[in-house]
């Protein structure tokens, strides 16, 4: 089963159609003032999820599976009638174990309660004991039909591209993870023994450890959205695969003079872009993993990544809406800023930094996503240098979407969330059973659109 | 209104699950409504197994295990859903081979886990006693062969799923009335595709002692699919010698949890294996255990000795010799066992594991009793607190013999201990036997 994705619990019954996604969303949006913060929540889950999921030490595959199960959870229930932090606690703790990296129950309840009682989420009750998380455990995994086996893109990413310096780039976080995953795939156990699950793609495309880091960090992004909903881990990785291309200037990833002094080469001054303030203190690493690997490395032919990933047997169309849907979600993102809190420093290029200086302001621009902190395809160490990504971006996302736009901070979309449920309480109050609120709310949406 | 705020928020501060709880309660089938329990087949570590006809119209045979609630030491606190309950659910949904046991569906009632499984009729132990005690001859080579196959045509499947067993035992594996071989409990199951960790970090002791693999033993911290390929061999052994052929006692777990030197298993080994020289092993001189190995004494080959009698085909025991293979990586794989010439010359395997065997010759089936603690079959009456002190009574009896197994199986489990310290110590040094007073107390209820 783990090889065979066709057959999976995860492609029979947990790929959907965006018209059941938008469905499950219906009675939320009587209770919301404005469908648009349906969407931010979606990212401000994301993120509690993945913070939680750092407190808790968990690895970027949990967090992900945490997040998967989540959205399937919410495939079936609304915001406004459930705890959604509750949710997130027991998505965790039930993804660590079934990823078998188990995290015991008390230490889920005190890091959920240290997370979400900090101002910006202003969860005041959040259970102090076990049992309150037990229970939600099992509600959570009846709802999940005890499909607990999630896929990831992060291991066809690893499939289908290889990068010569991979192990050098070991910095702390998601990028440290990425040379574990690259390392010591399959301990114990060759993880190569199974074909490919989607089809009968030859050979590897080799990347830059920058560009591979791009993509692992546009995979990790895509959780911000419903995308692991509707359509498969495969589709999703070759799309970030794509747009790590335009994203990278090309040159850089494929065309053989630069793939030839990146294999020939064992200075590190050859190692395009990849942080130049970090690389000194992993020199020896970087140089012994160079010279273990150029001995493997076949004579250097000119590898283009388009021909590359249109032999793979997968639909273009399709991985291009994927790529579209993905730029969607920066531009959303792009107005979602982290609340100035006390554990985030303010300057930091993860924190509420804004997007708007001057050159970037006319595009949501995925690059300048101020999301290090959680793993986003931008690493302080990693940022490409400037205009040609800047400009890739542009082009990438058209017309901009910030400009005007109100931004949209978790203080306030945890506001939003309470009110709902607040209203969905106050409406099953009625003795009739009525929805006074719900009603109004659309007069009042109505109005405002009269 | 502001009373219904003050209400709302009384209950979203108090409460905050209570609308989704409703409508969970509004609407969740309850076992009780979908299946009779027809009696109790068995109990272990893990929770209960029951016989259970189902109510809708084909009233179907199921077998329904009932996890306990996972908690810590004596103290009662509920943590959750135990990491084997998650595996054995996580991997079942996933998987669907003829060969295993196929999971129809998990029903969570009352902080109640239930499995609903295909029944089986019979299983590996209980073949081997009812040839040992009943009938008093050997499993015949035609019955044997085809037991093997199957058995092995399922492991392929896991393997190639990239699922370690890692409890396969006769208690485990199983048999319909048609004969057709069901691999069980995948409650120590393991996916092994890309681990975020390694194995042995997450259990420290797999597989009972009598199957467990000489990696295992020597204290490797790196170990494949080729434990469960070893643990082949010793059913094909077991069921053609009626009793195991390693039958060490285990060396218990310290108070630390350390696992300890494994002396005597590796003597029972050693004894007809031989001691394992580097020739054969590369990697024996890594192992951690190897500096207490070499304290032992010296011992030769005699296994084509031992299957002289046992198994009277020279292919039988080559594939018994190949799956003993002392090093890992050189031990016959699923996937080529089961291209073995064993299987190709007669008496060949068949789909139906009895289809020579005579009708009066069929294993008897399974026995069912009265639960003696019905408590843990939910019933309307009761209230929680006591079924949750009865339950805990009862299975406390039930462990004296027998971790998670099959019925018969208490047998051949007393020295495994496996599962845990209460288990090994109370009915650990039994031996053999030691399995047998829980057992008929169960038959007799």
């Amino acid at each position: 089963m783990a090889t065979d994705f066709w057959a999976s619990s995860h492609y029979k019954r947990w790929i959907v159609d965006r018209a059941t996604v938008k469905r499950a969303r219906t009675e939320d949006l009587l209770y919301v003032d404005d469908p648009d913060y349906l969407d931010f929540l979606a990212i401000y889950f994301a993120n509690v999820i993945t913070k939680l999921g750092k407190k808790l030490q968990l690895r970027q595959r949990v967090i992900a599976t945490a997040t998967v199960f989540f959205r399937r959870f919410y495939l079936k229930n609304s915001y406004c009638e459930t705890d959604p932090f509750v949710v997130i606690s027991a998505c965790c703790y039930v993804a660590a174990k079934a990823e078998e990296s188990p995290v015991h129950i008390k230490n889920v309840v005190a890091e959920s309660r240290a997370l979400f009682s900090q101002e910006n989420y202003n969860v005041k009750n959040f259970p102090t004991d076990n049992s309150k998380l037990a229970e939600m455990e099992f509600y959570l995994v009846d709802d999940l039909e005890c499909d607990l086996t999630v896929f990831h893109p992060y291991r066809t990413l690893l499939t289908l591209c290889r990068t010569e310096s991979c192990a050098g780039e070991t910095e702390e976080g998601e990028a440290g993870e990425l040379s574990v995953a690259m390392g010591s795939a399959g301990v114990g156990i060759g993880s190569d023994e199974g074909p490919r699950y989607w089809g009968t793609g030859q050979g590897q495309l080799e990347l830059t450890s920058a560009a591979l880091q791009t993509a692992w960090f546009i995979i990790n992004d895509t959780y911000r959205s419903e995308l692991c909903l509707l359509y498969p881990p495969h589709l999703i990785a070759v799309a970030a695969i794509y747009l790590t291309f335009i994203l990278h200037p090309p040159s850089r990833i494929s065309s053989p003079q630069s793939s030839q002094s990146d294999t020939h080469s064992q200075s590190h001054s050859s190692v395009p872009v990849a942080g130049a303030n970090t690389q000194p203190r992993r020199s020896s690493r970087n140089a012994h993993s160079e010279s273990s690997s150029s001995k493997a490395v076949q004579p250097p032919k000119p590898q283009d990544p388009i021909t590359f990933l249109s032999e793979l047997n997968v639909s273009l169309p399709l991985v291009a809406t994927i790529s579209q849907e993905i730029i969607s979600m920066y531009a959303l993102w792009d107005r979602y800023r982290e609340d100035a809190s006390p554990d985030v420093p303010k300057n930091t290029r993860d924190g509420g930094s804004p997007m708007t200086t001057g050159a970037t302001s006319a595009a949501g621009s995925p690059v300048k996503r101020p999301s290090s902190r959680s793993g986003s395809m931008v690493l302080s160490g990693s940022t490409p240098s400037g205009s040609d990504l800047g400009d890739a971006a542009v082009g990438l996302v058209g017309v901009g979407a910030g400009t005007g736009d109100e931004i949209i901070t978790p203080s306030f979309l945890s506001s939003v969330l309470l009110r709902m449920r607040e209203a969905r309480l106050t409406d099953m109050a009625q003795p009739t059973g009525g929805r006074l609120v719900a009603v109004n709310k659309m007069l009042e949406r109505a109005q405002a659109a009269g | 209104m502001s009373i219904l705020d003050e209400w709302s928020n009384g209950i979203l501060q108090h409460d905050p699950m209570r609308l989704y709880r409703a409508k969970r309660d509004a609407n969740h089938g309850a076992v009780s409504s979908k299946y009779a329990i027809l009696g109790f087949i068995s109990s272990g570590t893990y929770g209960r197994v029951y016989k259970a006809q189902s109510l809708e119209e084909d009233g179907r045979i199921h077998a329904i295990k009932k996890f306990k609630p996972d908690k810590e030491g004596d103290v009662i606190t509920y943590t959750g859903i135990s990491q084997s309950a998650i595996r054995e659910i996580a991997l079942n949904r996933e998987i669907d081979h003829e060969n295993i046991v196929a999971l129809k569906e998990v029903i969570l009632e009352d902080k109640s886990i239930y499995m609903v499984f295909e029944y089986a009729e019979h299983d590996f132990l209980q073949v081997i006693h009812h040839h040992s005690q009943t009938i008093r001859t050997p499993i015949s080579t035609a019955v044997l062969k085809s037991l093997i196959y199957q058995l092995i045509n399922g492991l392929i499947y896991l393997h190639a799923s990239h699922i370690l067993h890692r409890d396969l035992k006769p208690a485990n594996i199983l048999i319909t009335s048609s004969g057709v071989v069901k691999i069980g409990d995948l409650g120590l199951a393991r996916l092994i595709y890309q681990p975020l960790q390694p194995l042995f970090a997450g259990d420290k002791v797999v597989v009972t002692i009598w199957y467990r693999a000489p990696e295992l033993l020597m204290g490797a911290k790196h170990y494949n699919k080729a434990i469960d390929c070893w643990a082949v061999g010793c059913v094909m052994a077991e069921l053609a010698s009626l009793r195991p052929i390693f039958k060490g006692e285990e060396a218990k777990l310290d108070s630390k949890k350390n696992v300890p030197f494994q002396r005597d298993q590796l003597i029972k080994i050693f004894e007809v294996m031989g001691t394992p020289s580097e020739k054969d092993w590369p990697g024996l001189v890594h192992m951690p255990e190897y500096p207490n190995m070499k304290r032992l004494d010296e011992f030769s080959y005699r296994l084509a000795e031992w299957c002289q009698s046992r198994i009277r085909s020279a292919q039988g025991y080559e594939l018994l010799r190949q799956l003993f293979a002392y090093d890992p990586d050189s031990r016959l794989t699923a996937k080529d066992a089961l291209q073995h010439k064993w299987f190709h010359e007669e008496p060949l395997p068949t789909w139906n594991a009895f289809q020579s065997v005579p009708p009066n010759q069929i294993p008897p089936h399974r026995r069912i009793t009265q639960d003696e603690a019905p408590s843990m079959m939910p019933l309307p009456t009761q209230n929680a607190q006591t079924q949750h002190t009865q339950h805990m009574g009862a299975s406390s009896v039930h462990h004296m013999g027998a971790p998670f197994s099959k019925p018969g199986s208490s047998t051949s489990m007393s020295g495994g201990g496996v599962y845990g310290q209460s288990t090994a110590t109370t009915g650990g040094g039994n031996g053999h036997g030691g399995g047998m007073p829980s057992r008929k107390k169960a038959r007799m209820g």
